[in-house]
C-alpha cells in the first residue's frame, strides 16, 4: 500500500502518527517510572510516593510554553495503593483554564472526589480512557470529547496502561486540547490537496479540509482509509 | 480527563464568579442561596469572609455584607464571633427555601427560564443524534438505569447527569459549559416536579424516549422528546406555584 500514497499524504500521516507518538513516549518514560516505583516497593505503594513521583515527572511538560499537554498524571486501578481506594495524581497544565476564573492560570493538581460515598463521585474505570486500554492492554486515544469535569473544553485524552508483574497498576495519561491539535495538524492535512480528513477509531473526525465534516462528526462514508503510524487514527481521502 | 470524577472545582468556581447589573446584593445573595440548596455549599462550611467573597465576586464589600444579612434573615447561614468566627452556612429547610423561590418568580420569568433551558437542551439533543456511537449510547443507557424512581435525590442526580451526558455528545463545549450554567442556576426549580412520584418515572421514559430517538439518529425527534419534557415540567412548576399562592 505505501508504494501507492503521494509525498504529501506520506507527509500528512507521518505528522499525524509522530504528534501523537511524541505525546505517548513522553507517557511511557512516565509509565516506566511508575512501574519502576512499584517494583522497588514489591508491588506497595503509598499516595504519597505515587503523587510526589507523578509530580515530579509530568510538571516540566505541563509548565512548557507552547506545550500540547495540558493535563497529565496517573490515575490508580481501585484498591491496587496500600492507603487508598481511589486515586488520582493528575495535574493541570498553565493553559487549562478549568475551574479558575482569570486567563492565566498556574499548573495546579485536579481536585476529584474520591469518596465512593460522595454525591460527586463517579467510577472512572467504566469511562473509555479507561476501560478500552485497560481492555485492550494497548495505549488509546479517547476523543475528541467534551471532558466537563478536567479541562472543561473539547478534549483528546491519551492513556497507557501501567503495570506491575500481572496486575494492572493504572492508567498514565495526559490531555491535549482538540483547538491544539487542529492548529497543529491542519497545515498536513490541507496540503493533501482535495477532501482529507483525520478520524479516530470510531470514525469520529479529528481535523477535516472539508468544512462540511465539523470535528466532532461520525464520517460516514467508504472512501478509502489509511492508518497514521502506529495511532489508532486514519486519514480518510474523499 | 476524569471525566467520572466529579469534580466541583468548576461548580464552586462558577458560584463566586464575578457578577454583572444591579441588584448586586440581591444577586449575590440568590448565588449562594442556590449553592446551598444544590449542596454544593454544606451545613457547617465557612463562607470565604466579606471583604474576600467581595473580591471574588467583584462587588463592594458592603453589597456582601448586606447579601449575607439576606441569608442570615432566610436562616441560610449564621454568623458567630470571634477568632473561629465567621459566616457559616446552616442547614435550612431546602423545601421552604425553593418554595419561597417559586412564589418570588412570576410565570413570565418561570416560562422564559423554561424556554430558555429548552433552546439549550433541544439543540444538544438533537446535535447527539447525529453525533452519538453504539459505545455512547450504551454509557447513556446505563446513565438511566443508575437511577432509581422511588427516590427524588436518585431521579435529581440522574436528571442532572443525562442533561450533562446528552450535551457531552452534541460535542459542543459551549453547550455543555451553558448546560452546567443552567443546572446551577435552575435544576432545583425547573425539575420540581420530581417530588412526585409519577412524574420521576415520566422523567425516565422521557429519558429512554429521547435516547431511543437519538439510536435512531433522529435529531428532530430527540429535540421534540426534550422539548415535551421540559414544556411539562414548567407547566407542573405552574401549578404548583398556584397552589402554594392559594394557600396564602
Amino acid at each position: 500500500m505505501s508504494q501507492t500514497l503521494t509525498p504529501t499524504v506520506r507527509d500528512c500521516i507521518e505528522a499525524v502518527g509522530s504528534t501523537f507518538d511524541a505525546v505517548f513516549a513522553r507517557i511511557d518514560s512516565w509509565r516506566s517510572e511508575i512501574e519502576g516505583l512499584a517494583a522497588s516497593g514489591d508491588g506497595v505503594v503509598t499516595v504519597r510516593e505515587v503523587d510526589e513521583l507523578t509530580e515530579t515527572l509530568v510538571l516540566p511538560s505541563l509548565s512548557a510554553d507552547g506545550a500540547l499537554t495540558i493535563g497529565a498524571g496517573y490515575v490508580a486501578t481501585p484498591g491496587f495503593l496500600a492507603d487508598a481506594g481511589w486515586h488520582l495524581a493528575w495535574w493541570l497544565g498553565h493553559a487549562n483554564t478549568f475551574g479558575v476564573g482569570s486567563a492565566d492560570p498556574s499548573v495546579r493538581r485536579l481536585e476529584a472526589e474520591e469518596d465512593p460515598a460522595s454525591e460527586n463521585f463517579r467510577d472512572y474505570t467504566t469511562l473509555e480512557w479507561w476501560r478500552v486500554p485497560a481492555a485492550t492492554g494497548a495505549r488509546h486515544i479517547t476523543g475528541p470529547y467534551v471532558d466537563y469535569l478536567c479541562t472543561d473544553d473539547y478534549t483528546l485524552t491519551l492513556t497507557t496502561p501501567a503495570r506491575y508483574g500481572d496486575t494492572m497498576l493504572g492508567m498514565v495519561g495526559a490531555d491535549l486540547y482538540v483547538n491544539d491539535i487542529e492548529r497543529t495538524l491542519l497545515p498536513h492535512v490541507r496540503a493533501v490537496g482535495g477532501p482529507a480528513t483525520v478520524v479516530n477509531a470510531s470514525g469520529r473526525v479529528v481535523v477535516s479540509t472539508d468544512p462540511h465534516r465539523p470535528t466532532g462528526s461520525l464520517l460516514r462514508t467508504d472512501a478509502p482509509a489509511i492508518a497514521c503510524g502506529d495511532t489508532s487514527l486514519r486519514l480518510v481521502l474523499g | 480527563m476524569p471525566q467520572s470524577i466529579r469534580s466541583t472545582t468548576a461548580a464552586r468556581a462558577a458560584v463566586f464568579a464575578p457578577l454583572a447589573g444591579g441588584g448586586r446584593a440581591e444577586l449575590v445573595a440568590q448565588r449562594l442561596t442556590d449553592a446551598i440548596e444544590l449542596g454544593l455549599l454544606t451545613h457547617g462550611e465557612r463562607l470565604p469572609s466579606e471583604t474576600e467573597m467581595a473580591r471574588q465576586f467583584g462587588v463592594a464589600t458592603v453589597t456582601t455584607r448586606e447579601a449575607l444579612e439576606t441569608l442570615r434573615e432566610r436562616g441560610l447561614v449564621e454568623t458567630r464571633r470571634g477568632r473561629d468566627g465567621g459566616s457559616f452556612v446552616t442547614a435550612a429547610s431546602r423545601t421552604e427555601s425553593i418554595d419561597r423561590r417559586v412564589r418570588a418568580l412570576s410565570r413570565v420569568e418561570l416560562r422564559d427560564m423554561g424556554v430558555y433551558y429548552s433552546a439549550i437542551a433541544a439543540m444538544a439533543a438533537e446535535l447527539a443524534a447525529d453525533r452519538a456511537t453504539d459505545d455512547d449510547l450504551e454509557h447513556l443507557h446505563d446513565t438511566i438505569e443508575a437511577v432509581d424512581a422511588t427516590s427524588e435525590t436518585s431521579t435529581r442526580r440522574g436528571e442532572g447527569t443525562f442533561r450533562l451526558e446528552i450535551a457531552a455528545l452534541s460535542q459542543s463545549a459551549r453547550l455543555v459549559r451553558e448546560e452546567l450554567r443552567l443546572q446551577a442556576e435552575f435544576a432545583p426549580l425547573l425539575w420540581l416536579c420530581l417530588r412526585d412520584q409519577a412524574h420521576r418515572e415520566r422523567s425516565l421514559a422521557a429519558h429512554l424516549e429521547v435516547v431511543a430517538a437519538i439510536a435512531a439518529n433522529d435529531g428532530p425527534a430527540a429535540r421534540r422528546a426534550t422539548v415535551g419534557h421540559i414544556a411539562e415540567a414548567i407547566e407542573w412548576l405552574l401549578d404548583a406555584k398556584a397552589d402554594l399562592e392559594g394557600q396564602g
